[in-house]
């Protein structure tokens, strides 16, 4: 093709949609002026020293929503959850994270007046979220059953290890619910970790860093919540949506269950590998770490050219040749690989991973191969970069009495209604007049 | 009154499912995404309802149908591919084509959500990006996602899961401390839970729209979605320290970690709460540790927790896991045992629950797969037909959606616009099954009726 009309065909192809494209992505980079979803909304969360209730609280408060945050007057012991006892002003760093756009109420639902208090509120309530023992609230007239009556639309969440029907729901109502047992029983911990010939502990069932066992379980809640206000803005009418926290994992991923009963067996833990695509995984660079992705032929063969490893093409050609199931084998082409990794830093490798894609997409000889390596990053690097910066992805927030600090915001960017916060604040009890005013005074 | 857990019974029976509404009955969404990311956002709306149109290449198809588990094909299709893509239509139109630009035009003109997950930008010089598909329909909600989003510098880095894992952070947290092992989060996690914030997204999109008549655009980022779940960015701007890798334990709770009994088995166990820790310490005959730490914060200093952890590891390793398990129902403090792939796709619980569900296709016959984590009550989720070969619907959408005739339909197959599956495992019907019998595949009525519900 002619270079004249390669240029004809690019205009063709990227032409006006260019121009207009720019125009609208331009529009969404800040959510000011722009209307909430769920204003007007009013969401009760009452959750107890369980972090789901309170994450899927937070996901309705950044889409608008009035969240109200019910707790004792000591405070919801939530407060104190934080890594080695990191705080300020005795709040913990996941707490003062997800005080997103909240306010305050302090109501011990333990006293009868608190109760009373509480079905008021509820009866003018659109969300009601909830982590008490499956039972606990029914027994004190305050539950789905009884709320109902009074308030038909009312979307009622629980948030409970097993859930709030079945036996073993009964069984174990009074087991309180924590991360890192949703990560183990809804098989998370199982599928990480060294492979069954480490030496212990390595090869033991692991823990993933992150609070997974509850974000998936707060995401999963906000999600059945938000389906359920999309049908009581149809019908009028709410509902009850059960949260079993031992479910998160297996749920959201599937694996666990479609490879159990596929298999008929349990998956053994591979270590840093990876049981579908390979090369899949981390390797060690001159400065650092990478994660390397190039798992379709096309891919791995464009790796092995920018790592000058095409000698070893003939024996790891297809996708059959590197399936993880015979462990020596993968082993042998991980050392490979990282005997050539380790000689240059980590941006050396990014940058040849990108010429050569570019070069590639272009050339129908190289088979649009693509292979893709990037930084594993430290929060203080990915906090600096541009791309985040530009993004608005942090926050940053100087609070009288919280101080200087920066939280993880706009992850969803939205051309009309995006989600957004507005403030951060935690004192116990801080919106008391406000909500009692407002909700409470008939 | 009647007992709580008899009134939950019949509200969440799973018999019943059926004979409930769906929530997103009569949207229609235009899938053009591929692998993971995107099609689990559309598939959650298909779940509750929703009618959704995912569009492949002929002959080629969703590079995911050859996503297996060390190469097992199950019934010559990937049972991950299944999870992801149940209760679609699949429709095999060529992008590429004049004619099949304007089928999908005609779609477009009527969908409601459009969901993509290419390379920044490639929708829209595909003609079908969202400055294109709004102008056809301006009431659209359209979502697309990318590793690092539609604008910033490297929006043009293409990506998959690792990579959001390794530029969000999240691989930095999981690991051993003071070794090289890091570990990534396994099973694509950096793919679904950011496909499930899509879906978030969507559901509040279609919330919106139904207040205020407008779609929208949606720029959804997975590092993103991942950097919103991790402590490690508040930790560092107020400590000034990065949060390193954790071991197995969990940093907030004290003692926590996953723990091995006297019958070999492994038992997470975990403190969130000063009551919790009395209901330990009690189980544990040693209630003196309420004294010696009595602030919450304070139990957590890592030589506090350190000790914490030694002493629980020490009891765990001197009782069964059932023993613990009982301990912990009765004192209140939270346990679990770690459970497997083969016990998860086995367990009562969650067969009795619907969070494992059996289900019997017309194609793939008997299967099991995983149900939600949150049940809803009145709008249930619910399995209608698992994942088909490439071009399986063609037929039946181009009659009763286009109400083309059999003679149109052959044209466009005769040049290619419209396509089915080659001889590779991932895409074809399983070996056993009869298509010339398939009534959906070889659809015959002129619309109207519908032969899939």
């Amino acid at each position: 093709m002619s270079k004249g009309k390669e240029k004809e065909q690019v205009l063709v192809r990227y032409g006006t949609a260019r121009r207009e494209r720019q125009k609208f992505l331009a529009d969404m980079m800040s959510s000011e002026g722009k209307p909430e979803v769920l204003d007007g909304v009013v969401v009760l969360d009452a959750s107890y020293a369980n972090f789901s209730g309170i994450i899927a609280a937070s996901l309705f408060a950044e889409f608008g929503a009035e969240v109200i945050k019910i707790e004792p007057p000591e405070g919801d012991p939530s407060r104190k959850i934080t890594p080695y006892g990191a705080n300020v002003n005795d709040v913990g760093i996941p707490f003062l994270m997800e005080a997103r756009n909240k306010r305050y109420l302090t109501l011990d639902v333990r006293t009868e007046e608190g109760r009373r208090d509480f079905e008021k509120l509820a009866a003018k309530a659109d969300v009601l979220i909830e982590t008490f023992p499956a039972g606990q609230t029914d027994t004190w007239g305050i539950g789905y059953r009884q709320l109902s009556q009074t308030n038909p639309g009312l979307v009622y969440i629980a948030i409970t290890p097993y859930g709030q029907y079945t036996d073993k729901a009964k069984e174990f109502r009074n087991l309180p619910d924590s991360d890192i047992t949703s990560q183990a029983a809804s098989g998370l911990a199982a599928n990480i970790g060294d492979p069954e010939t480490s030496p212990e502990p390595y090869n033991w069932p692991f823990k993933a860093g992150a609070w997974l066992g509850w974000y998936i379980s707060g995401l999963e809640a906000a999600l059945g919540g938000a389906m359920a206000l999309v049908y009581k803005e149809a019908t009028g009418e709410g509902q009850m949506i059960d949260v079993a926290t031992a479910d998160a994992y297996a749920s959201l991923v599937g694996y666990p269950v479609l490879i159990g009963y596929t298999w008929e067996k349990a998956r053994p833990r591979l270590g840093r590998h990876d049981f579908t695509l390979y090369p899949y995984g981390f390797w060690k660079s001159k400065d650092g770490i990478v994660a390397i992705a190039a798992p379709r032929d096309h891919d791995f063969r464009a790796l092995l050219k920018i790592l000058k490893l095409w000698k070893i093409e003939d024996d790891w050609r297809f996708t059959f040749d590197r399936i993880t199931d015979i462990l020596e084998q993968i082993e042998k082409l991980y050392g490979l690989i990282e005997a050539e990794t380790i000689k240059y830093t980590s941006d050396e490798l990014i940058r040849k991973a990108l010429e050569y894609s570019i070069k590639s997409a272009r050339s129908k000889w190289r088979g649009g191969g693509v292979p893709i390596i990037m930084k594993v990053q430290k929060p203080s690097d990915i906090m600096k970069n541009p791309h985040w910066t530009i993004r608005k992805t942090f926050q940053e927030f100087d609070d009288k009495r919280l101080g200087k600090f920066t939280i993880p915001a706009n992850f969803i960017k939205m051309s009309d209604s995006p989600p957004r916060v507005k403030w951060i604040s935690c004192d116990i009890g801080k919106d008391n007049d406000y909500i009692r005013k407002k909700y409470l005074a008939d | 009154m009647e007992d709580y857990f008899s009134f939950t019974k019949r509200l969440f029976d799973p018999s019943t499912i059926k004979e409930k509404p769906e929530v997103f009955k009569g949207i229609k969404v235009l899938d053009f995404s591929h692998v993971i990311f995107g099609p689990i956002a559309a598939r959650l709306l298909a779940q509750y309802g929703a009618e959704v149109f995912k569009i492949e290449l002929p002959f080629v198809g969703d590079l995911w149908r050859f996503g297996v588990y060390w190469g097992k094909f199950w019934k010559h299709s990937s049972v991950c591919f299944h999870f992801v893509q149940y209760n679609k239509h699949f429709l095999s139109v060529n992008l590429n084509s004049p004619k099949g630009k304007e089928l999908i035009y005609k779609l477009a003109e009527q969908a409601d959500v459009v969901v993509e997950n290419f390379a920044a930008g490639t929708a829209e010089a595909w003609g079908v990006g969202y400055s294109q598909l709004s102008k056809i329909n301006p009431k659209i909600i359209y979502l697309s996602c990318a590793t690092y989003g539609q604008y910033g510098p490297l929006r043009f880095f293409p990506g998959w899961d690792l990579l959001a894992q390794a530029a969000s952070g999240a691989i930095s947290l999981t690991g051993y401390p003071g070794t090289d092992k890091y570990y990534k989060l396994p099973d694509y996690l950096g793919d679904y839970f950011p496909g499930n914030v899509g879906a978030l997204a969507l559901v509040m999109a279609l919330y919106h729209r139904k207040k205020t008549g407008r779609g929208q655009y949606i720029d959804l980022a997975q590092s993103e979605a991942l950097m919103r779940i991790l402590p490690n960015f508040t930790y560092f701007s107020i400590t000034n320290e990065e949060l390193e890798r954790v071991g197995n334990t969990d940093p907030t709770m004290a003692p926590s970690g996953i723990f091995k009994s006297r019958d070999g088995k492994f038992v997470a166990l975990a403190v969130a709460t000063e009551e919790q820790f009395k209901a330990l310490s009690s189980a544990m005959g040693q209630k003196k540790l309420v004294t010696e730490y009595k602030d919450g914060f304070e139990r957590l200093k890592p030589e506090n927790a350190r000790e914490l952890y030694k002493i629980a590891q020490e009891w765990v390793s001197k009782k069964d896991s059932a023993e613990i398990v009982n301990l912990a129902k009765e004192h209140g403090f939270p346990v679990a045992e770690v459970m497997d792939d083969f016990q998860i796709a086995n367990d009562e619980w969650r067969r009795e629950r619907g969070s494992v569900v059996v289900f019997k296709d017309d194609m793939y016959r008997e299967f099991v797969l995983p149900g939600p984590s949150a049940m809803l009550s009145k709008t249930p989720g619910r399995i209608k037909w698992l994942a088909r070969p490439l071009g399986y619907h063609n037929r039946y959408v181009l009659k009763t959606f286009f109400g083309l005739s059999e003679e149109e339909i052959k044209k466009l197959e005769r040049e290619r616009v419209i396509g089915y599956w080659d001889d590779r495992p991932g895409i074809k019907p399983p070996v056993y099954y009869d298509m010339d019998k398939d009534a959906v595949f070889n659809y015959q009525g002129n619309g109207g009726d519908k032969a899939h519900e």
